[in-house]
């Protein structure tokens, strides 16, 4: 079957799935004993009072319309109200993740270098000391609790050697704010605004040139002529929309990663602060789930090294560098990509060990914290939307591997 | 005859593993050395009782020793904020773990292997239905998962045996259904069909057998992760009552003694969790391996 | 020529990588090296700035007819102005009261009406409103309209004390009382009563419900997510990421009325909120943040002690826990039952092991340092195990045949170091060898809930007073949100209340503290409630922050807080 109906499918099979995920989280929810309500008043509440609550957050309907309103509010992005304080709890989630998301980046990031690196040393030197110790701490690894490690992480560099402190995501005082504009001043702000929009002039003229590239068309003169428009329209379209901003006043872009917000405020000292802060904890992460990596690479090392085309690749004299970073690792490339992406799922359960540990603002700190306070509708919000994660980036990860792998469309 | 025949497909599936553990290079000793940590630390926790110095769950005014004392002749592993002995805690710490992998496996047991049996031997409908159902659950991060339930449930072993079990079946699910697939095809399934054997017989007799090996696997690797996962629950505070002496608990009350540099609350007990799962890990691997051998050149 | 070639290409790869990380890392360095080093200093300075590391968080809201936490309250003192405050460093005696937001104030003959002079020339943040008579009538009005189920009207009950607001004339504002309330300055002083700013509290209205409440999702702004002005300082930044707060910024107000006075001392405060008490330690540690308060473990605070380099300043405290028998629940209705338990544990053992002997044993409901304590429990004893053992002898119980009981405590570090105490009072209470304790634990709603449907035989509970007077102490004895039915059980309960209500009548001290030792000896008969310890409060600094003040009050005030330039 071709990609694109290989994609159609493998999305309409997402649907029901998540559609099962959010009854089971609903069902979870509510099938616990006693009254949610009640436990939010300090005072025997009055029936009033529970009642007003009750009718503030949905809970008095019947079950089939706080059903179908909790499906569709989520499909607005409404993840109900918190039961402390009727805040939005959509809004605390989509403020919680942004730190978590930075965590699991570097956290893989840690993983695949690890991973690949000790993977491809052991692969090298087969069934010798060095290969059996690789493979032992690549075991050693995946069986230690994570937060276990992160303690020791913690007792050696932070309070023996004193390298880090673990108190905050990153010190006081070093929060970056993102990319402010003020556009008040028309002359120098608008320069500013007119080169700022060139990235994005760049990234539409290279997207259109890899279409084109695709259809067999010459760079010069065609190729070229013919992205040009995409390039003027990209920059065009986006000075234009910041030139709109600065009616406005202040054009604020910020991602919540403080990495990148640093880097978007032009300030390495923040962005030094914010990888010092992510050290530790993505260390702790990476290196517990670096053990699959090892192994995986290790394996596909194995059997690509040994596979005819390698052999002929050595014959013909490539340095053997080369022939393992070129040839073998491009083949062990989709399995890690696959392992990836199944091992999402646990990324995000060791990020909600990793958060508490390390006090990091994330969404399992926010999740663990709402269960000691019996918020129901924050629980399941939380829970719904790691849900809907990973049932996406699975997604997305499966698709990937269709275009890259076509024997698995079938 | 049949019966003979099935005896032997039993031990056939087992006997290359158990007869050439040690000549099986590697995975072999995986085994072996996994077997006798696991049974190691199982026969501390049943005597620790005995060998236990002091009561791990004596507090004061009923014991007088020093807080929070470094490791030394009286106290070999220290003793932690109360002044518990700590050798004393990891002696019989492990008691809570080993009931939760044990009760949790149990528990996948009794709820997975049946509907994976059934759900893949009967196909159609029902199979699809099942594998949609735990293909959701397998997505789902596990200790996200086993949190909400834990968290709704309330405290206790059963309550985390039962959670962890929940997020658990569906990889039954997944090993038993593929085995199934794959034997439903093969010849000796289909002569058995053939001469009118009932669909119950054939799934006793023939597909059981030979699944058996790869609910070992998966149950090995269940306990493993059931162990640390009773840790992280107990960790964020969903794990037994404070009177019983748990390595998990030592773990979450000794964070707080790490800043002034008491590493030794938390040192004893995380070693003894990672060795359990570490155990449990290796058996796995090793007769994952032995089961289904690699190409070794 | 073609191995030449493909050899070329192996080594240029390679060098080409290496080279262009080589480079990132020189340039990155070198961008650090000149921000860090070279660039002048733009923020603004240290002192001028002090920054406040804590684990609380606002539980609520910084609004004073919602807010009933620690903190909030914090917050609310901070950022408002009340009629009358306390003196810093007193121990919170009549003679300690000093004018804020009233320069004088009178009290009739039958304690039934006061009147309070208001200060003139102080204006609201727009700079037009100037603050008046109206606007305290509206804060009161407000606050006893709104009638949060969970906020602070719930214990302090102003509806039952004040009748009516008045206002007399433009500067002068008239409380009509329902009955004599001797610590009406107390209730005057305290966060609750705070003058919030009509244009961001809901405007002027009659009517009030429990929508009125400001919270944190109100506006976007930090301005308009409190209601309240005319303090030392302005809450000019309040960041929250999913439910617990980041950071908040205090800038001082020029408009406060000690502004001429070089009030608030450092003109920013900057909160950091750290989600542990370990977090905390390491930062201040690290000297992250200039000043630590609330809450470090009472092990971090031994060890920091001992470091050179920070202060730790130690106050009296006024938070107390106790033991609390449901009355309900047989045998517990029998006060033999209850005194025996109550003379089996071990406050100095506790606190010392648990609290590092940062709380001192506790013997009375009010804690020491306010007019009233006394050590009546102290004739109980402490692991007085020859008592419990007779006096549970007397209804059958002994060594084969054991006295079964629940101690619950809460898990979610409401309480300090509740699980710590629940094993040593367990561990006592077993020491007598005729009591077989069975260890209970809920989380704090479910353990609130526990409490208001009455299922929890014996629990731990703590108080943080509302305002600084034994009159917010001594009903823990009998208060009915306890619901622990000694108002149904206890043979001295009349007795009791008939004494508190005396004590609360009345403003001459002798009368006061002598029915407050009565309440103390009638419930050293009975048992209801058996106090446990009583807290110190506890800060650390760096060594140049001064103006710290932790007295009886239990208030944080930031505007005494200085660093000097060196």
């Amino acid at each position: 079957m071709g990609l694109r109906s290989y994609i159609i499918v493998r999305v309409l099979l997402t649907i029901p799935m998540i559609l099962l995920l959010l009854s089971i989280v609903f069902v979870v929810i509510r099938v616990m004993p006693g009254d949610p309500v009640a436990l939010h008043f300090e005072r025997r509440a009055s029936e009033e009072a529970m009642e007003e609550m009750r009718q503030r957050l949905g809970l008095d309907k019947p079950l089939y319309i706080q059903y179908i309103e909790y499906l569709g509010g989520l499909l607005k992005g409404d993840f109900g109200k918190s039961m402390q304080d009727y805040s939005p709890v959509g809004q605390q989630i989509f403020s919680a993740f942004p730190a978590t998301l930075e965590l699991a980046i570097f956290s893989v990031l840690v993983a695949i270098i690890v991973g690949i690196l000790l993977g491809v040393r052991a692969s090298r030197s087969y069934n010798s000391l060095q290969d059996h110790s690789i493979r032992a701490f690549g075991t050693i690894a995946y069986a230690i609790p994570v937060f276990f490690l992160g303690m020791i992480f913690q007792l050696i560099f932070a309070v023996e050697l004193g390298w880090f402190s673990t108190g905050l995501r990153t010190r006081p005082t070093m929060e970056p704010y993102g990319l402010t504009l003020y556009l008040n001043e028309p002359a120098g702000g608008f320069v500013t605004v007119l080169l700022l929009a060139l990235p994005v002039g760049l990234v539409s003229w290279a997207l259109c040139f890899v279409v084109l590239k695709k259809k067999r068309v010459k760079f010069w003169p065609r190729g070229f002529l013919l992205s040009l428009p995409a390039f003027l329209a990209g920059w065009i379209v986006w000075t234009l929309a910041a030139w709109h901003f600065m009616s406005v006043g202040v054009l604020h872009m910020s991602t919540g990663l403080f990495t990148i917000d640093s880097l978007l405020e032009g300030n390495v000292v923040k962005f030094v602060e914010a990888l010092k802060g992510l050290c530790l904890p993505s260390l702790t992460l990476g290196v517990v789930l670096s053990g699959v990596f090892i192994r995986l690479t290790r394996s596909n090392m194995l059997e690509t090294l040994r596979v005819d085309y390698v052999t002929a690749a050595r014959a013909r004299g490539l340095k053997e560098r080369a022939v393992v970073y070129g040839y073998a690792l491009r083949n062990a490339f989709l399995p890690i990509l696959t392992m990836m992406g199944l091992q999402f799922a646990t990324l995000l359960g060791g990020a909600i060990l990793t958060e508490t540990t390390f006090s990091w603002p994330g969404l399992g700190r926010y999740l663990v914290s709402r269960i000691n306070y019996r918020d129901y509708t924050a629980i399941q919000g939380a829970v719904v939307y790691f849900g809907l994660i990973v049932a996406l980036v699975n997604l997305v990860v499966d698709i990937f591997y269709a275009y890259l792998d076509p024997r698995i469309r079938l | 005859m049949r019966r003979l025949e099935t005896k032997r497909t039993i031990l056939a599936s087992f006997l290359p593993g158990l007869t050439s553990l040690t000549k099986r290079g590697s995975a072999g000793w995986m085994v072996i050395i996994g077997s006798v940590i696991v049974s190691s630390i199982v026969i501390m926790t049943l005597i620790s009782p005995w060998i236990a110095p002091s009561d791990p769950t004596a507090a004061p005014p009923v014991i007088d020793n020093p807080l929070r004392a470094p490791p030394s002749w009286e106290f070999p592993m220290g003793t932690n904020k109360l002044g518990q002995d700590m050798l004393s805690r990891v002696l019989c710490g492990g008691a809570v773990m080993l009931q939760v992998a044990v009760l949790s496996v149990f528990f996948c047991f009794l709820i997975g292997v049946p509907i994976g049996l059934l759900a893949s031997y009967t196909g159609g409908m029902l199979d699809k239905v099942c594998s949609l159902v735990m293909d959701s659950f397998y997505a789902f991060p596990g200790l996200v998962l086993a949190i909400a339930i834990a968290a709704m449930m309330g405290r206790g072993v059963v309550n985390m045996a039962i959670s962890i079990a929940v997020v658990y079946v569906p990889s039954y699910f997944r090993v038993i259904r593929s085995q199934v697939l794959t034997i439903k095809e093969l010849p000796y399934t289909e002569a058995a069909q053939a001469t009118g054997a009932k669909g119950r017989t054939i799934l006793l007799r023939y597909i059981l057998p030979n699944v058996v090996p790869s609910i070992v696997v998966v149950a090995t690797v269940n306990f493993a992760d059931a162990i640390l996962t009773a840790a992280g629950l107990t960790f964020v505070g969903l794990g037994v009552g404070i009177d019983v002496p748990d390595w998990g608990w030592d773990l979450t009350k000794g964070f707080q003694l790490l800043p002034s540099g008491a590493w030794w609350v938390i040192t004893f007990p995380g070693i003894m969790i990672v060795l359990l799962a570490l155990g449990f890990t290796l058996i796995g691997e090793g007769l994952s391996e032995l089961l289904n051998p690699r190409l070794e050149q | 020529m073609k191995k030449a070639k493909d050899s070329r290409k192996g080594v240029s790869t390679t060098v080409i990588v290496a080279a262009v990380i080589l480079i990132i890392i020189v340039v990155i360095a070198g961008i650090y090296v000149y921000q860090v080093y070279l660039v002048p200093e733009e923020e603004v300075e240290l002192k001028e700035t002090l920054i406040m590391g804590t684990t609380d968080t606002v539980e609520s809201a910084v609004d004073p007819a919602q807010a009933y936490d620690f903190f909030g309250w914090e917050i609310i003192q901070n950022t408002g102005c009340t009629l009358v405050d306390i003196e810093p460093g007193s121990s919170a005696t009549p003679e300690d009261f000093t004018p804020s937001l009233a320069t004088d104030w009178d009290v009739s003959d039958d304690g039934l009406t006061w009147d309070f002079t208001l200060r003139q020339g102080v204006y609201f943040d727009d700079n037009v409103t100037e603050f008046n008579a109206t606007h305290v009538k509206y804060s009161f009005d407000r606050n006893i309209g709104i009638a949060s189920p969970d906020g602070p009207q719930l214990n302090m009950e102003y509806d039952a004390i004040i009748d009516s607001v008045e206002v007399v004339s433009k500067y002068l504002v008239r409380f009509n009382l329902k009955i004599p309330f001797a610590s009406m300055l107390g209730l005057m002083a305290c966060q609750a009563s705070s003058i919030v700013n009509p244009q961001y509290a809901g405007g002027w209205k009659t009517e009030w419900s429990t929508s009125d409440v400001v919270w944190y999702t109100n506006g976007t702004t930090a301005r308009t997510r409190n209601p309240i002005d005319l303090g030392p300082y302005k809450l000019t930044k309040w960041t929250r990421v999913g439910d617990e707060d980041q950071e908040m910024e205090l800038e001082a107000n020029p408009n406060y009325w000690g502004a001429d006075d070089g009030y608030p001392k450092t003109k920013k405060i900057v909160i950091k909120f750290y989600a542990s008490s370990t977090a905390l330690r390491t930062a201040i540690d690290a000297g992250d943040v200039d000043i630590a308060f609330r809450h470090l473990e009472a092990l971090d605070i031994e060890d920091l002690r001992d470091d050179p380099d920070l202060t730790v300043w130690e106050g009296t405290g006024a938070a107390i826990q106790y033991l609390i028998f449901q009355e309900e629940i047989p045998p517990f209705n029998d006060s033999r039952v209850r005194r025996a338990i109550a003379a089996a544990l071990d406050r100095p053992t506790m606190c010392e092991t648990v609290f590092l002997d940062q709380t001192s044993p506790l013997y009375s409901i009010i804690p020491d340092g306010m007019m009233g304590h006394t050590e009546a429990f102290a004739a109980l004893g402490d692991a007085n195990y020859t008592l419990t053992q007779s006096l549970l002898a007397e209804l059958g119980y002994n060594e084969t045949n054991k006295l079964p009981i629940d101690l619950w405590y809460e898990t979610s570090g409401h309480y300090p170091a509740s699980e710590d105490q629940a094993l040593i009072y367990k561990s006592s209470l077993e020491a007598s060898d005729v009591i077989d304790v069975t260890l209970k634990s809920a989380d704090w709603p479910s353990y609130r809930l526990n409490r208001n449907t009455g299922i929890m035989e014996v629990f731990i509970y703590g108080w943080y007073p509302d305002y600084i007077d034994p009159d917010n102490y001594a009903f823990l004895y009998y208060a009915v949100w306890l619901n622990h039915h000694y108002i149904d059980y206890g043979e001295h309960y009349a007795e009791m209340k008939a004494a508190y209500d005396a004590a609360r009548a009345t403003t001459v001290e002798s009368e006061r503290v002598a029915k407050y030792a009565e309440i103390d000896d009638y419930a050293v008969t009975d048992c209801p409630v058996v106090p446990l310890w009583q807290g110190k409060a506890f800060a650390v600094t760096k060594p140049d922050v001064q103006g710290v003040f932790l007295d009886i009050t239990q208030t944080w005030r930031m505007w005494y807080l200085y660093a000097e330039v060196e």
